[in-house]
């Protein structure tokens, strides 16, 4: 079965029914919100699978949300297209420009692929998504702007329907999930993990080091521009601002943070980078004995970058890879001592 | 002809705030083994703290400007030091022994949280005045071609911290140390070498560079809180030219990409041209010199 494990499919189904619902009493800022958490638990998916899976650092999966968000914009704008048509162009040109980025990491690891990559999400924040030289790829100054988008005939505007592309995008989140826990065991998973461990290794038994190492940048990418191309439907525009330099490295301090290895810790690191900085600065202003404060998105920045290096230097597996790491430790306690005790009667 | 000449003036200036920023990046990569992608964030700090002394507060009226940029500049450097001292024992002796990838994605923590503190306290992509350690109005006709004392103070200071970093590498006894530190931190403990003393020394000399090239570099840049702490992607593009290790090479490095990154300026008007060099250079220099002109960074 290639969704897995019945159980686990069980479990998905179960959690894409709570959280589908549950948006619905909230207020536009929190639905919207609720759409963006998914577009960013699909750029740290896509981290999982690179850094994580295959153990390639890459510092600018937020271009690649960003291709895709622009591409969706420009098929639906300058071509008229139908947005499932847009969205499909999106993940194919995040895919494409995944596998060049990856042509550089067949020759380079480590932090030598960081350091190309961060160069990487820099020239497109500053160039490709800002120059006018690219204004048939950005849309201007002004971005695209998506109204009135279905998705074959589903209403998904963003501003009459914006619950609907947040379930749509909610479904292939789940999807992609129970994909990539598959990915894992499967034959290719079992060669991107022998790529992580050692390069070497993997290609004295005959892995294909050149293929796989491709295939890996373009899923990830294909995955981070998946969510992107959905960025446009849900904000009504697309503008180079949520895809800066920044967003790329937010979202690998957040990947790291929630656990790279664990695709649960995609989810939670979505819900993490949408949810709290809109709630901090709803919320976060006030006076507290005589002060007045307000806290604004730099607070969240502040955090995350404290957080990181708080749970490198103490947790180095992650926050749901610890979690994760305890109750497996529990369990196994648990079961060796009820062993021993039926042993013992 | 004189546009050319022009052009290279301004390439050269360019290419001598790299190369400043590009020092403190390889001193700390070759004592520490960290690749640290905060460098231009911590410089960014420092030179606000400066700033905030020189433009922030109110001032006695006797005090001369030059006296009173020597203060600002001082306070601005003595915060350097302090802060790669906190960064180190807070952060950095705790990590020693982890893989460069971890300790480099630790500096991303570092970058974010700092960057986003100074944008807390002096407000993010608002226009500051820069802080001028030479007089504004000097300028020298060189063939033509003006060239302002700001930028022959960066070039001079850049060759000049080049060679002087490189000499005390070499020579010292606390040069030789961070060296012994950075190839085996175990072996130089065996010989007695002071890790963690070399490790806070390091990291505050590379926090001093960074605030060094950072005011320095006020004059020439949009002076915001981004720009500064972006300025990295140049410098690592000519710490790599000099392979991470050699300081002069990097000098070189930095003022080659400055000229590379100036003269289509003369054809293409763009912002963001030159972070296309950039990774252009990055790239290149990787698939030329990788993996052997630097076994420590592919480890």
């Amino acid at each position: 079965m290639i969704l897995g494990h019945p159980v686990r499919l069980a479990v998905a189904v179960a959690a894409f029914l709570m959280l589908a619902l549950i948006p619905a009493g909230f207020d536009v800022g929190l639905k919207f919100d609720a759409a963006l958490s998914v577009v960013w638990a699909f750029g740290i998916l896509s981290i999982v699978l690179l850094t994580g899976y295959v153990g390639q650092v890459s510092l600018c999966q937020a271009t690649f949300a960003g291709v895709g968000a622009y591409a969706a914009g420009m098929m639906f704008n300058t071509f008229h297209a139908g947005y499932v048509v847009g969205i499909v162009v999106g993940v194919v040109a995040a895919f494409a420009l995944g596998v060049l980025v990856g042509l550089p990491a067949l020759r380079l690891r480590g932090i030598t692929l960081a350091i190309v990559t961060l160069a990487i999400a820099l020239v497109f924040d500053k160039y490709v998504f800002q120059d006018h030289i690219f204004d048939w790829f950005s849309g201007g100054s002004g971005g695209w702007r998506v109204d009135g988008a279905n998705l074959l005939g589903l209403p998904a505007d963003s501003s009459s329907h914006l619950l609907a592309g947040y379930e749509v995008l909610l479904a292939l989140f789940v999807l992609v999930a129970l994909l990539m826990v598959n990915l894992h065991q499967s034959g290719a998973g079992r060669r991107f993990r022998a790529i992580r461990d050692s390069e070497l290794a993997a290609s004295t038994m005959g892995v294909n080091l050149t293929r796989y190492k491709l295939l890996a940048f373009g899923l990830s990418a294909g995955i981070a521009g998946l969510g992107g191309s959905f960025y446009p439907l849900i904000a009504g525009s697309v503008s180079p601002q949520p895809f800066w330099v920044f967003t790329s490295l937010q979202l690998s301090a957040i990947a790291v943070l929630m656990g790279v290895r664990y695709v649960p810790a995609a989810a939670l690191g979505g819900f993490f980078m949408a949810f709290v900085p809109d709630i901090l600065t709803r919320y976060g202003h006030g006076t507290f004995m005589g002060h007045s404060y307000d806290i604004s998105y730099d607070w969240f920045s502040l955090a995350l970058g404290a957080l990181l290096i708080v749970q490198l230097i103490l947790l180095p597996d992650g926050v749901w890879g610890d979690l994760h790491g305890h109750v497996a430790k529990a369990m196994a306690a648990v079961r060796v001592h009820t062993q021993r005790r039926v042993r013992v009667a | 002809m004189s546009e050319l000449a022009a052009y290279t003036v301004i390439g050269l200036g360019l290419g001598a705030i790299f190369a400043l920023a590009a020092l403190g990046i390889v001193l700390i990569y070759r004592a520490t083994g960290v690749l640290n992608f905060a460098h231009g964030a911590m410089g960014m700090f420092s030179t606000f703290v400066a700033w905030q002394v020189f433009y922030g507060w109110v001032h006695p009226s006797w005090m001369p400007t030059w006296a009173l940029t020597a203060v600002a500049v001082l306070v601005g450097l003595a915060f350097a030091v302090v802060l790669g001292l906190v960064l180190e024992l807070a952060v950095f002796q705790w990590v020693r022994t982890r893989p460069p990838v971890t300790k480099a994605v630790i500096t991303i923590g570092v970058l974010l949280a700092l960057q986003s503190a100074a944008s807390l306290i002096w407000k993010n992509n608002q226009y500051h005045l820069p802080i001028y350690l030479a007089p504004q109005t000097w300028t020298r006709e060189v063939a033509g071609v003006p060239i302002g004392a700001n930028t022959i103070v960066i070039v001079v200071v850049a060759i000049g911290l080049a060679f002087g970093l490189a000499a005390f590498l070499q020579f010292t006894r606390l040069g030789r140390a961070m060296r012994a530190v950075s190839d085996d931190p175990v072996s130089a403990s065996l010989w007695a070498v002071p890790v963690g003393k070399v490790g806070a020394v390091s990291w505050m000399l590379g926090s001093l560079i960074a605030a060094v090239a950072g005011i320095l570099i006020t004059p020439f840049i949009n002076f915001d809180t981004t720009s500064l702490t972006l300025i990295i992607i140049d410098a690592l593009a000519a710490a790599l030219i000099g392979g991470l290790v050699s300081l002069p090479l990097t000098v070189l490095g930095g003022f080659l990409l400055g000229l590379l990154e100036t003269y289509p300026t003369i054809w293409i008007q763009s912002l963001g041209f030159p972070r296309l060099v950039a990774l252009l250079v990055i790239i290149a220099v990787l698939i030329v010199r990788a993996p052997r002109g630097m076994p420590v960074a592919t480890r």
